[in-house]
C-alpha cells in the first residue's frame, strides 16, 4: 500500500498523537503503584507503556524525517467522502443508541448508510434495511435472547404479546 | 390507510397499559453478577426454570460480569425498579463500601431470596507436610513465610478466611493470588500452592478423589458430605466467635420496586428453592439451603456484613473503616 | 475400555444424530459471524436444554463447539473479518486467496485440515486424556509466563513491513489488557474514576472493532468496485495437496492439543503459535506468506480445531476447564445432576466415550457441512459492498454489546474501529494489538503468581527455573527465538526498524 520511506498525509500527526498518548499512558501506569514492588499492579502496564513510548517516538522521528507524500491527499486517500460518512454514522449511531433505542437507531443507521453510499432509490434502501434489521434481530434478541436498550420502541412487550399469540393466548 | 395505523397504535397502547396491571408482561431481565459456569450462574440458572413456574414469565439471564461483580450490580441498581430487573449475586458486594470497590451494595436492593451458603473448607496439597490445622500451624511456625496460600483477592472467600485465622492463630505465609477459587484449586493440585481456604463445593470432587486433602472444615460441626473432617472449632473452640460463615448466593431487585411485585417474586422463589431437582443439585454441591427473604434476609446480610467488614478492618485490608460506613461492629 | 460402547451411541441414536448434525452446522454460521460467540451459544444453551436429558444437551454442544472453532475462518477468509479469535491467523493468507478468487479452494483445504485436526485433537483426548491433563496441572505459574513472552515473540511474525511499528502494537495491546480493576489486588488501572472503566476493556469488543469496523470502513475506499468473483467450482484438495501439508498438519495438531489442554490458554492462541511456527519451518512456500501462503491456512486451522479435544482433556478428566467453553459445559454438568471432578471419569466411564464418540460425529459432520454449504457464503459475499459494509458495521456493534451486555463494550468496539483504521492507514499492522490483549492477563498474573511464590527475588525466580525440565524448554526456547537468524533480533539491527 505504501512505499517505505514516504509520509502519507496526515501520518505525522498521527505519530505525533500517538507518542503523546503513549507519554501520557506511561504517566498513569506510573501513578497505580509507583515502584513499589516487583509484583506491584502497576509493573506490566509500566512496562508495556515504556515500550509504547520507546518504540513511539523512534516511529515519530523517522515519519518526520521522511518525504511528504505528493500524490496522496487526506481528503482523497485517508479519509474520503464515503469513509468519513461511514465515521461519522458511526459515531452518531453512539450517541442516538440509548436515547432512541436499538431497532430506530440501527434502521437509521442501515438506511442513511446504504443510502448514502450507494444512491439507489428510496425503496430499494428502504427494503434492504428492514430486511437486513430484521434478521439481525431475530438471531441476537429471539434466539439468543440478548436484550438492547429498547428506547422508544416498546419491543420487549410487543414481544411478550407475540408470544402469547402463539402460545394459544395463555 | 393513516387511520388504521393510528388506531393499531391505539389498540396495542391499551392493551399493553391494560397488562401492566398484572406482573410480569413482559420478559425479566435477570443479571447475574459472575461469568458463565461458575457457581453463581449454577445456582441462578438452576433456580430460575423453577421460579419462573411460579411466576408465570420468563426471565432472561445475562452474565455481566467484572469489577468482582459491580459491574453487573451497577446495572441492576441502574434499572428502572420495576420488578424487570433481577440481580442474582453473591456475597461480595456486602464489601464493596469497605473495599473502596463501589457505592452501591445491597442496601439499594431488597433481597428476594437469600437461597443458600457454602461452608469454607481448608485444603492442602497431598504431599504437604501437615495434615490437620494444629500440625499446619506447628509448620507455619517454625517456617515462616514459607507455605503458600492461595488467594482470590482482597475481600474473597481465602482473605477472609485467612484473616479469621489470623485474629485468633497469627500465622506468616505467602498469599498467590488466583482469578478464582477454580484456578487455585488446579495449581494446589500442581503443587504451585501448599493450601488454600476454599468453598466445600468447589474441593469436594477433588477430596474424594484423593488429589489434595482436607486440613479442617471452618464451621462449628463438621459436614454432612464430608463426616470424617473435623471442623476447626474442636481444636480451637475460639472460632465460634465467627461460625457459622460462608460465601451465599441470593436473588435481589431494586429498592422502590411495588410491593405486590416484590410479593410475587418472592413467592416464586420461595417456592423456586424447595423444588427437589433442585435440592439434589445444590446438596451435590454441598451448598447449605438458607431459602431466607423479608426480614430474616436482613439480618442475615447485616451480620453477614458486620463479622466480615469488621475482620477485614483487623486484618488492615479495609480502605474504609466500617464504623464510618454505619457498619456495627459484632 | 470400561464403557467403551457408548462411544457409538451418539451414531446409532437418530434424535442425538440429529442434534449433533444441527449443532454443527449452526455452529459454522456462528462461529462465522463476528459478535456470535460458540461461549454465547453454550451458555444460552444451558438455560435451554435445562429440561432435557443430560445426553443430548451436551451432543448439541459438542456439535456447536466443533463447527463454531471452524467457522471462524469462513469470514476470516471471504471478508478479512475472522468470526472468532482462533481465526485471527487465518485472515493473514486466508484473504489474500480469496481476493485472487480462489476462496473456494482456501475453504476446502482449510476444511480438510480442521477435520484432521479435530480427528488428531480427539484422538488425543481417547487415548493419552490422563497423561495430558496430568502435564498440563503440573505447569507452574512461570511456565506460563514464559508461554506468553513466547507467544509475544509471534509479534515479529506479525508486524508486517515494520516490526517497530509491531512492537509498539503489541505493547498497546498488553496495556489495553490491564485496564480495569486488577483481579488479584483490586487495584484500579486506567480507569480515570470510571466506574464502567472498572470491568475493563472486553477483548471480543477490541477484536470486533479493529478486524470488524475497521476492515469495513477500509473497504469503504472501493466500494463501488466489482466484489471478486469466486471460483468454487474445485473445493474438494486433491490427495497430492493434502499429503504433502500433513507433516505439518500434524506438527501443528500437537501445538493445538498441548495448548488447548493448558487450562488459561486456548485455540487463538494455538492458532496463531501455529502460524508463528509454519512460518519459521516451512521455507520454500509456493506463494509467500502473508500473500496466499497454502501453509498460512494449514496450521492455523489445524491447531484450533486440535484445541477442541485438547480443552475437553481437563474437563473431563479432573474437571478442570480448558478454556471458556468447557468452563460453561462443567456448569451445564452439575446443573444436570453431575458432579464433574476426577470421579466422573471413575464413577460414569460411558460419559467419558459419549463425549468422545458426539466429537467425532461432530467433526465428521463439519467435514461435510463444510464442503458443501460454500455457494451461500460466497453469494453473501459477492452482495453489493454498499449494502454489505453497512450489514457488518452493525452486526459488529450487536456483537460487541452481545459478549457481556455491555454499551460501554459497543463505544469501545466504535472507537477502536476507527483508531484501527488509522492504524491501517498509516502501516501498522492490528495483529499484534489482538496478540497484546490476548496475552496480557496470562502474562501479567503469572509473572506475579511466580515472583510473589518465589519472595520477590528474580534471583529466585530464575534458580527456579533452571530447576524444572519444563521451564529450560521453555527458557531455552525464548532465549534461542530471540538470537536465531529469524528472529527479533536480526531484523531489529539489519532493518534498523
Amino acid at each position: 500500500m505504501r512505499e517505505g520511506h514516504i509520509r502519507r498525509p496526515g501520518e505525522a500527526v498521527f505519530s505525533i498523537l500517538m507518542a503523546a498518548f503513549s507519554l501520557f499512558l506511561l504517566w498513569k501506569a506510573i501513578e497505580i503503584d509507583g515502584f513499589s514492588a516487583l509484583s506491584s499492579s502497576g509493573a506490566l502496564p509500566m512496562g508495556a507503556a515504556a515500550t509504547m513510548v520507546v518504540s513511539a517516538v523512534l516511529i515519530a522521528m523517522k515519519t518526520l524525517k521522511s518525504e511528504p507524500d505528493k500524490t496522496e491527499t487526506f481528503a482523497v486517500n485517508i479519509l474520503p467522502r464515503d469513509v468519513w460518512t461511514g465515521v461519522a454514522l458511526i459515531i452518531a449511531y453512539a450517541v442516538l443508541l440509548v436515547p432512541l433505542g436499538f431497532l430506530p437507531t440501527s434502521f437509521l443507521f442501515l438506511f442513511v448508510m446504504t443510502k448514502a453510499l450507494s444512491g439507489r432509490s428510496w425503496f430499494f434502501c428502504l427494503w434492504t434495511s428492514a430486511v437486513t434489521l430484521v434478521s439481525i434481530y431475530l438471531v441476537f434478541r429471539v434466539v439468543f435472547a440478548v436484550l438492547m436498550p429498547e428506547g422508544i420502541v416498546p419491543e420487549g412487550q410487543i414481544l411478550a404479546w407475540f408470544g402469547k399469540l402463539l402460545s394459544g393466548g395463555k | 390507510m393513516k387511520k388504521a395505523w393510528l388506531g393499531a397504535v391505539l389498540a396495542l397502547g391499551v392493551m399493553t397499559g391494560a397488562a401492566s396491571a398484572q406482573y410480569p408482561n413482559k420478559e425479566i431481565q435477570g443479571i447475574i453478577q459472575w461469568g458463565a459456569g461458575g457457581s453463581t450462574d449454577v445456582v441462578s440458572r438452576s433456580i430460575t426454570p423453577h421460579a419462573e413456574a411460579v411466576l408465570g414469565g420468563k426471565v432472561v439471564l445475562q452474565n455481566v460480569t467484572g469489577g468482582v461483580g459491580a459491574i453487573g450490580l451497577n446495572k441492576a441498581a441502574d434499572a428502572a425498579g420495576d420488578g424487570y430487573t433481577l440481580l442474582y449475586g453473591a456475597e461480595n458486594p456486602l464489601l464493596y463500601k469497605v473495599m473502596g470497590l463501589g457505592q452501591k451494595d445491597y442496601s439499594d436492593f431488597v433481597p428476594v431470596n437469600v437461597i443458600a451458603r457454602g461452608t469454607a473448607i481448608l485444603v492442602a496439597r497431598n504431599d504437604a507436610p501437615f495434615n490437620t490445622f494444629p500440625e499446619m500451624l506447628a509448620y507455619i511456625k517454625a517456617n515462616p513465610r514459607a507455605v503458600k496460600f492461595g488467594s482470590t483477592g482482597p475481600g474473597g472467600l481465602p482473605s477472609v478466611i485467612t484473616a479469621m485465622i489470623n485474629s485468633k492463630t497469627p500465622i506468616q505465609v505467602t498469599a498467590v493470588p488466583y482469578d478464582g477459587d477454580g484456578p487455585a484449586l488446579t495449581a494446589l493440585q500442581g503443587g504451585a500452592i501448599d493450601v488454600m481456604p476454599a468453598v466445600v463445593g468447589a474441593a469436594i470432587e477433588n477430596i474424594r478423589a484423593g488429589r489434595i486433602k482436607a486440613l479442617t472444615i471452618m464451621d462449628t460441626a463438621a459436614h454432612p458430605a464430608l463426616p470424617n473432617i473435623k471442623p476447626i472449632t474442636d481444636t480451637h473452640p475460639e472460632f465460634k466467635q465467627y461460625l457459622p460463615w460462608g460465601p451465599f448466593f441470593g436473588v435481589f431487585v431494586k429498592k422502590g420496586t411495588p410491593d405486590d411485585v416484590v410479593k410475587k417474586l418472592v413467592d416464586s422463589f420461595a417456592a423456586g428453592a424447595k423444588n427437589a431437582d433442585f435440592l439434589k443439585m445444590m446438596e451435590g454441591r454441598a451448598f447449605t439451603m438458607l431459602n431466607l427473604s423479608g426480614k430474616d434476609a436482613d439480618a442475615f446480610l447485616g451480620k453477614w456484613q458486620s463479622t466480615t467488614a469488621w475482620l477485614l478492618q483487623d486484618a488492615g485490608m479495609a480502605k474504609n473503616a466500617p464504623d464510618k460506613l454505619g457498619i456495627p461492629k459484632p | 475400555m470400561a464403557g467403551f460402547s457408548s462411544f457409538f451411541t451418539p451414531f446409532i441414536d437418530p434424535k442425538l444424530l440429529f442434534l449433533i448434525a444441527t449443532g454443527t452446522w449452526a455452529g459454522i454460521y456462528i462461529g462465522a459471524i463476528p459478535g456470535l460467540s460458540v461461549t454465547m451459544a453454550v451458555s444460552i444453551l444451558i438455560s435451554f436444554t435445562f429440561s432435557w436429558d443430560v445426553l443430548p444437551a451436551l451432543a448439541l454442544m459438542a456439535g456447536i463447539y466443533m463447527g463454531g472453532v471452524y467457522g471462524g475462518s469462513r469470514t476470516a477468509i471471504l471478508l478479512n473479518i475472522p468470526g472468532a479469535p482462533a481465526a485471527i491467523a487465518t485472515s493473514l493468507d486466508g484473504y489474500p486467496l480469496a481476493q485472487k478468487g480462489q476462496a473456494g479452494e482456501a475453504i476446502g483445504i482449510t476444511t480438510t485440515v480442521s477435520f484432521f485436526g479435530g480427528m488428531l485433537g480427539i484422538l488425543v483426548l481417547a487415548t493419552a486424556a490422563p497423561i495430558v491433563s496430568e502435564f498440563a496441572v503440573r505447569v507452574q505459574p512461570r511456565d506460563y509466563m514464559m508461554l506468553a513472552i513466547l507467544g509475544l515473540l509471534l509479534v515479529g511474525s506479525l508486524s508486517g513491513e515494520s516490526l517497530i511499528k509491531g512492537v509498539f502494537a503489541g505493547a498497546f495491546g498488553l496495556l489495553i489488557g490491564t485496564v480495569g480493576m486488577d483481579p488479584l489486588t483490586v487495584a484500579d488501572r486506567f480507569t480515570f474514576g470510571f466506574d464502567a472503566l472498572r470491568g475493563g476493556i472486553s477483548f471480543v469488543a477490541v477484536m470486533i472493532g479493529m478486524f470488524g469496523i475497521s476492515e469495513a470502513l477500509v473497504q469503504l475506499h472501493d466500494v463501488h468496485k466489482e466484489a471478486v468473483r469466486q471460483n468454487i467450482s474445485k473445493i474438494v484438495p486433491s490427495w497430492a495437496t493434502i499429503l504433502k501439508h500433513m507433516p505439518l498438519s500434524l506438527r501443528c495438531s500437537t501445538i493445538g492439543v498441548i495448548i488447548g489442554a493448558l487450562p488459561g490458554t486456548g485455540g487463538d492462541i494455538a492458532a496463531l503459535m501455529a502460524y508463528d511456527h509454519a512460518k519459521r519451518t516451512v521455507k520454500n512456500p509456493e506463494v509467500p506468506f502473508g500473500q496466499g501462503a497454502i501453509e498460512g491456512l494449514v496450521a492455523p486451522e489445524t491447531a484450533n480445531n486440535a484445541a477442541v479435544g485438547g480443552a475437553y482433556i481437563p474437563m473431563m478428566t479432573l474437571g478442570i476447564p480448558g478454556d471458556s467453553v468447557t468452563a460453561i459445559m462443567i456448569g451445564a454438568l452439575f446443573i444436570h445432576g453431575l458432579n464433574p471432578g476426577p470421579m466422573l471419569m471413575i464413577d460414569k466411564p460411558d460419559m467419558f466415550w459419549y463425549i468422545v464418540g458426539s466429537l467425532t460425529l461432530g467433526t465428521i459432520f463439519m467435514l461435510i457441512f463444510g464442503l458443501t454449504g460454500i455457494r451461500f457464503f460466497v453469494k453473501v459475499v459477492e452482495m453489493p459492498r454498499t449494502v454489505l459494509l453497512p450489514m457488518i458495521i452493525l452486526l459488529s456493534i450487536v456483537g460487541a454489546y452481545a459478549v457481556n451486555n455491555s454499551l460501554t463494550d459497543v463505544y469501545w468496539t466504535l472507537a477502536f474501529g476507527v483508531l484501527g483504521y488509522f492504524m491501517k492507514c498509516y502501516g501498522y499492522q492490528l495483529g499484534p494489538v489482538i496478540l497484546g490483549v490476548i496475552l496480557s492477563r496470562l502474562l501479567d498474573d503469572n509473572w506475579r503468581r511466580a515472583i510473589i511464590s518465589d519472595q520477590e527475588s528474580l534471583w529466585l525466580l530464575l534458580k527456579g527455573t533452571l530447576m524444572s525440565p519444563l521451564s529450560i524448554v521453555l527458557f531455552g526456547s525464548i532465549i534461542f527465538l530471540l538470537v536465531s537468524k529469524t528472529a527479533l533480533w536480526k531484523r531489529l539491527f539489519t532493518r534498523a526498524a
